[in-house]
């Protein structure tokens, strides 16, 4: 797999791609052994059913990253003028709701059995001649499907930001934070077997809590990137440095004097929109086919960026941001550059 | 894995060792060189009751792990219902009359696993189980084990 639509990935990208879809796999097939192992054990307990529901969602992350995948790499044709790119953020938003839905309905189970006082009933099961109690089986498997999740997470939240894949990112970090599932589990089912009856429910609500949270984290951040949200990055913390960077490249040029883009995050690359102020008011038509070559060359996400030779740069990219580190950055090669000119922005 | 394996194995060894499961309203430290509360429903010839005399196959294997406890059978003779309240109530620790796998009484009631099957009227066959009350686990463990061991000696 090389390409995103008509973008050529560059080798490390193309390595981190194939390294992500395989991992991806792993990931798939290690759960669905998670998930038959539990579904096992499972019996009465509500810290096991919330664990293994919140196993089944995780596979919906994975799920939408290789389905996004076959469907973004479609190079864009008449129809789909932008490509298939967004198929990413749909699937980002798909699992995010999953994972708030789900997760709030489980919480509610979880409230109801403590507020009802439901004391989970675990028997014996007979293993080899010997009866041995549920709950120690349920502990061993929680114990033994622990470790994967984590490492591969830990594998996966590196490639995200080489491959720019969001969904990636969120898998990862879901991965990532599993064992604390299991550990509450381990905890609830052995609280049970010291005759706290409570614990079982107690432990399935704060692992219901930690799914609402991942649900609504992913939501806001799927809903922000499907309103063309300033483009972040993978992790969704910083304004991607590269649309700055655009910026600073273009300020190079003679002919410009000042330049601002803006960019749609499609899900692994960008589309962008650079305004320049021309130094005397005239440009040529060849000089903008440069810059345009320019900011192509500069990296691979940049996709079908288009500059455009406007009078004024839109307010809009100069508002003050007190979360933008680079605001100040970006407003002062503005007024540099308006400096020169007339002495004023 | 292997020290999962050993991590389990040793938490088994353990939990056998402490008296774990245990439970929440100490059903099972009650019923030791006491009193065992059971409940019976007549079933064909699983329960029958004649007069003030409980017997059948059910009741047999009850007063079995009864003495396997040291404990002491007090019958109490009522429809399914009634005895279901009374399990909820914490008045029995025990309800049986040829109750199924498939009994629609669990969210009110924990059951064991079936320790036999019977043919069923309809062909096919029903697993039975008996009652106990809602996650009294440590006293569903010695009972269950009970049933495991009888099973394996005829």
């Amino acid at each position: 797999m090389r390409h995103f639509g008509r973008t050529d990935l560059p080798d490390e990208q193309a390595r981190a791609l194939r390294k992500a879809v395989r991992l991806e796999w792993i990931s798939i097939a290690f759960l669905s052994v998670s998930i038959v192992l539990v579904a096992l054990v499972m019996g009465n307990s509500q810290v096991m059913k919330t664990a293994w529901i919140e196993d089944m969602l995780s596979l919906v992350p994975q799920i939408a990253f290789l389905v996004a995948l076959l469907v973004a790499r479609r190079p864009s044709d008449p129809k789909h003028p932008y490509g298939y790119h967004r198929s990413a953020g749909i699937g980002h938003l798909v699992a995010a709701v999953a994972l708030t839905a789900v997760g709030s309905l489980l919480a509610v189970e979880s409230s109801i059995a403590l507020v009802r006082v439901e004391h989970p009933t675990i028997g014996t099961v007979e293993l080899f001649g010997t009866t041995v109690w549920l709950g120690w089986l349920m502990v061993a498997v929680m114990l033994f499907i622990a470790t994967p999740p984590v490492i591969l997470g830990r594998m996966k939240l590196k490639l995200a930001p080489v491959l720019h894949d969001k969904v990636l990112h969120a898998d990862a970090d879901m991965n990532k934070a599993d064992w604390q599932t299991n550990a509450a589990s381990i905890i609830g089912v052995t609280g049970v077997g010291f005759g706290l009856w409570w614990m079982d429910s107690a432990m399935a609500l704060l692992v219901s809590i930690s799914i609402v949270r991942d649900g609504t984290k992913n939501l806001r951040a799927a809903v922000l990137d499907l309103m063309d949200r300033r483009a972040m990055t993978s992790d969704m913390k910083r304004p991607h440095p590269l649309v700055a960077e655009i910026d600073a490249r273009l300020a190079t040029l003679p002919w410009i004097d000042r330049a601002a883009s803006r960019a749609r995050d499609m899900g692994h690359v960008f589309h962008i929109e650079s305004f320049v102020v021309p130094r005397d008011g005239t440009v040529s038509v060849g000089q903008l086919g440069e810059a345009r070559r320019m900011c192509d060359d500069l990296d691979w996400k940049v996709r079908d960026i288009v500059v455009v030779p406007v009078d004024d740069l839109p307010r809009a990219l100069f508002e003050e941001d007190p979360d933008d580190e680079e605001w100040e950055d970006r407003r002062g090669r503005g007024r540099a550059g308006a400096r020169g000119e007339d002495g004023r922005r | 894995m292997v020290l999962t394996l050993a991590v389990a194995g040793a938490l088994v060894l353990g939990g056998c060792g402490l008296g774990i499961p245990r439970d929440p309203h100490g059903t099972l430290e009650r019923v030791t060189d006491g009193v065992l509360r059971v409940g019976v429903s007549p079933n064909g010839s699983l329960v029958t009751v004649d007069g003030g005399a409980v017997g059948g196959s059910e009741p047999e294997l009850i007063e079995g792990f009864a003495d396997s406890i040291g404990a002491r059978v007090e019958w109490t003779v009522g429809s399914e219902e009634a005895l279901v309240r009374g399990l909820e109530a914490g008045r029995l620790d025990l309800v049986a009359g040829g109750i199924t796998s498939k009994t629609p009484w669990t969210t009110k009631a924990g059951k064991t696993r079936p320790y036999t099957e019977v043919p069923a009227d309809g062909g096919g066959t029903h697993r039975l189980v008996f009652l106990v009350p809602l996650g009294e686990n440590g006293f569903l463990a010695e009972l269950e084990r009970y049933l495991d061991r009888e099973a394996e000696t005829p």
